[in-house]
């Protein structure tokens, strides 16, 4: 390289950076903006159909739940965003603490989703609900031994558990259940049950879970659904089964993933327009067909695989409560030493 | 003379506080303390947390010194089978990511990977949890992290007087002797660059530490923002990570001592030959790390790549490689430009250490955790904002955020040091006699700059360049965070694809990522040969 290209390739870059600086985001009438912490694969297709179905166009960004509620709060009034889309129940009820939803309450809506599944002041909505509950190897468990998630504390446990890590959300929320429904002190005991009974280091994933079941380094842990139905998916004859756990106590912890209209959306009426289609059955179909979750919508089928899982009852429990006592449940694993 | 040492300060100083911004936000949190939390974390968390960090970099630091340094020594210095293509294939594993090498070395040797599969099933060992303890991890940072070593100390015995070298062998010193008295010596100030480099990317690593579940600083300040909700919290345990970069800095000069050597002759003249039974162990060996750290982990990429190509090959990716093309090539040449003002040789910066302190400051953004820069910048410019509408201006928040302009400011902010070392190490090398005798012809400060410093300083350019921008191109949360909208990058898709667990589909994404930091390594290759012959 010469002196003689130094300038000018800079000086290109530089005109390239201010010209894409330039480009201003036009926003129309009939476009909505998402602001969502779900994988672009998983809202895509859903953004798709309903812009053919309505006109209305779908911009939107992805990020991670935290960063994106950072962003929204600094960007207050005038955020591109009419809408966040996020997973967990706990990280919905953060949003709305913040003063970041602005409250929709539409018939459409309260016919669609139950109202459990909904923030009561009509901050958020959910709009898919997921299970996490107990998987177990088929060749090395009984089913008869297994009941609740408080029972894996057993010792006839130890060495034969694997859990996912105490840092993702879904591990937060089922420890923040248990605490509502047990309390501190017992559920600080069954965390160190748990702990006690690791077969390895908890586990990033939930499909690592299973592959670890799967390869005899453990025989039970804990799943979200929708992984097991994807991992099924793949390969029919898998020797896992799912166990629905507390069905004579609280029922299965479930969650939810959903939406609330931002409190500055600059196209609200389009935002809600996109909430209602996302809770009717066109797209609560998809939801249940696409990523194997169990529609809010209770008029809509679950997908057939998952209906083979037959049905249970699940945790009452109002899922605000899940952001409430989140950060109890953080300390606790803390201190038991829940990685 | 003085008016003009006060020009070029203000201009240095100016460019090095902007790109040092996210250092003071950082720091800025210690005005909002937070003593419930603190009491929590520095009971329960940081004691465990503390000696696993110390841990991690001292294995990490030790692993990559030896191999990078041992690795570099023999591709220059002895002439062995393969050597000319090794030379080059060992620069590789820097395209890629290393939280994509951590997903596949887990796909391959955990428990349930078919590598253990195999070893339980037909040598009838028993089956392990590899991640527990660390030594897996810091294999995993190693096999990493080791080229940024190896491309500093290659550079630097390339530079080292053959007739030195031949002068010990005259006397008899034996190999091992000379490399330790002479050829190690020599190249300290390189290799520890390239160690200092390595630690800070340790540091402020997420991806790998959290796919092992392995505790550092990194985990508990995210624990911080995202469990206990305090952004505050977070920065002040962010700020220590700075420290820490601050020290490791501070050792690396001490390190480097008073050290100089000048040098401009590269030769390719190798002062050992090893033949027969001797040279092909030496290439087994170079060969075993080269499987290890790239053909292995490709050739898993290709498999899970293949079976999921039809499922995850669409359009879009023409969009994903553009974006990462633009960001990569632009984030790079301005990276480059600060860093040689940065870098450039100057009476006013020698005479000064405040000057050079705040240099230092602008290279800290390292050691910094993307996810906490990226919202230390949005919290910088929100500050900018309140200033502007308390005065009855306008909030500039929501045409800065989410512009290319302030991804582009992220990037050079953390990927300053890349670039600044290698550039730095170049100018060093610099005889500072060239540059007393073209001023004692008359040659004008822009001329020296022009016709002697830039054309010396050229590999190291380069060099820098290179780096920043694969760095770039693997960068995940700030670019995550930060994106405008339609701007996704191919880090931005493998790991959306891999944070659910369909690794198969990751790697489609991932391997174009590895091709195109082939590529660049390609360019830089055919550019640094081009650049020793014009020496």
């Amino acid at each position: 390289m010469n002196k003689k290209t130094w300038v000018p390739s800079i000086l290109v870059v530089l005109a390239l950076v201010v010209t894409s600086v330039g480009i201003a985001q036009a926003k129309s009438e009939d476009s909505v903006t998402v602001y969502s912490s779900r994988k672009e694969h998983l809202i895509k297709p859903l953004f798709e159909s309903f812009t053919k179905d309505t006109g209305i166009k779908v911009t939107y960004l992805t990020g991670k739940g935290g960063a994106l509620i950072e962003r929204l709060k600094l960007e207050g009034k005038n955020t591109k965003a009419d809408m966040f889309m996020t997973v967990d129940a706990g990280n919905l009820w953060y949003a709305a603490t913040q003063g970041l939803f602005q409250a929709v309450q539409t018939q459409t809506l309260k016919s669609n989703i139950p109202s459990h599944l909904r923030d009561p002041k009509g901050l958020w909505t959910g709009l898919s609900v997921r299970a996490r509950t107990i998987v177990y190897s088929t060749e090395r468990v009984n089913p008869t031994d297994l009941s609740t998630y408080e029972n894996l504390a057993d010792a006839k446990w130890s060495g034969r558990l694997c859990l996912r890590t105490s840092k993702k959300i879904y591990t937060k929320s089922l420890v923040a259940s248990i605490i509502y429904h047990q309390g501190k002190n017992k559920a600080g005991d069954i965390i160190s049950g748990w702990v006690n009974n690791l077969a390895a280091t908890p586990n990033a994933k939930d499909s690592h879970i299973m592959n670890a079941i799967v390869s005899g380094q453990c025989d039970v842990g804990l799943v979200n659904t929708y992984y097991f139905g994807r991992l099924i998916a793949k390969n029919t004859n898998v020797p896992l089964k799912l166990f629905w756990a507390n069905q004579d106590t609280t029922g299965v912890h479930v969650n939810v993933s959903g939406v609330g209209v931002t409190k500055y959306a600059t196209n609200a009426k389009g935002a809600i327009k996109l909430l209602e289609w996302l809770s009717g059955a066109k797209a609560q179909a998809i939801y249940a067909s696409l990523n194997k979750e169990y529609p809010a919508n209770q008029n809509v089928a679950s997908d057939e695989v998952v209906s083979s899982w037959g049905s249970f009852k699940q945790d009452k429990m109002n899922l605000a409560q899940t952001g409430v006592l989140q950060a109890d449940a953080v300390k606790l694993m803390q201190i038991k030493g829940y990685r | 003379m003085e008016k003009n040492c006060l020009k070029s300060k203000i201009w240095i100083s100016v460019l090095a506080l902007l790109v040092a911004m996210p250092i003071f936000v950082v720091a800025l949190s210690w005005l909002f303390p937070e003593r419930e939390l603190w009491a929590h974390f520095s009971t329960v968390l940081l004691p465990s947390l503390i000696s696993a960090t110390v841990v991690l970099l001292i294995g990490v630091g030790l692993g990559v010194t030896l191999l990078g340094t041992i690795l570099a020594y023999l591709v220059v210095m002895v002439e062995f089978p393969g050597r000319r293509w090794l030379e080059w294939a060992l620069f590789l594993p820097f395209a890629i990511p290393a939280y994509v090498l951590a997903f596949v070395y887990l796909g391959v040797f955990d428990y349930s990977g078919y590598a253990q599969v195999w070893m339980r099933e037909v040598l009838g060992l028993p089956g392990f949890d590899i991640r527990t303890g660390s030594w897996a991890i810091i294999l995993t940072f190693v096999l990493v992290f080791y080229p940024y070593v190896y491309m500093m100390a290659r550079a630097s015995f390339k530079r080292q007087k053959i007739n030195i070298i031949e002068a010990g062998q005259l006397l008899g010193a034996s190999p091992l002797r000379v490399f330790f008295k002479i050829s190690l010596p020599m190249a300290r100030p390189a290799v520890a660059a390239g160690l200092l480099v390595t630690l800070m990317e340790t540091l402020a690593d997420f991806g790998v530490v959290s796919l092992f579940n392995f505790d550092t600083f990194t985990t508990v300040i995210y624990s911080a923002w995202g469990d206990f909700r305090s952004i505050e919290l977070a920065a002040q345990l962010a700020s220590l990570l700075v420290l820490v970069a601050f020290f490791l800095i501070f050792f690396e000069k001490k390190a480097r001592g008073q050290a100089k050597y000048y040098s401009n002759d590269v030769s390719n003249k190798k002062p050992y030959y090893a033949l027969g039974f001797f040279g092909w162990l030496i290439s087994l060996f170079v060969f075993c790390v080269f499987m290890l750290s790239f053909a292995m982990p490709m050739l898993q990429l290709i498999i899970w790549g293949w079976a999921s190509m039809g499922q995850e090959w669409s359009v879009k990716y023409v969009d994903l490689i553009i974006s990462t093309s633009v960001l990569t090539t632009s984030a790079a040449l301005i990276t480059v430009s600060i860093a040689i003002i940065l870098a450039l040789p100057n009476r006013c910066k020698r005479n000064s250490p405040w000057l050079k302190g705040l240099i230092s400051m602008a290279t800290l953004g390292y050691a910094l955790p993307g996810s906490i820069m990226a919202v230390g910048l949005l919290y910088g410019i929100n500050q900018v904002s309140e200033i502007s509408v308390y005065f009855g201006g306008q909030s500039i928040n929501h045409i800065i955020f989410g512009s290319i302009a302030l991804l582009l400011f992220a990037y050079v902010s953390r990927f300053m040091a890349i670039g600044y070392s290698s550039i730095k190490a170049s100018a060093e090398q610099i005889k500072p006699v060239f540059t007393q005798s073209a001023r004692l012809l008359g040659a004008s400060r822009l001329r020296l700059i022009w016709q002697i410093y830039l054309p010396m300083m050229t590999p190291g350019i380069l060099a820098g360049g290179l780096l920043v921008a694969v760095d770039v191109m693997k960068e995940l949360p700030a670019t995550y965070l930060l994106r405008p909208f339609g701007w996704d990058t191919l880090a931005v898709q493998v790991y959306e694809l891999s944070a659910e667990g369909l690794f198969e589909r990751a790697a489609v994404p991932a391997l174009i990522m590895v091709l195109f930091g082939a590529v660049l390594m390609l360019i830089f290759q055919l550019l640094d040969k081009k650049s020793s012959k014009n020496l």
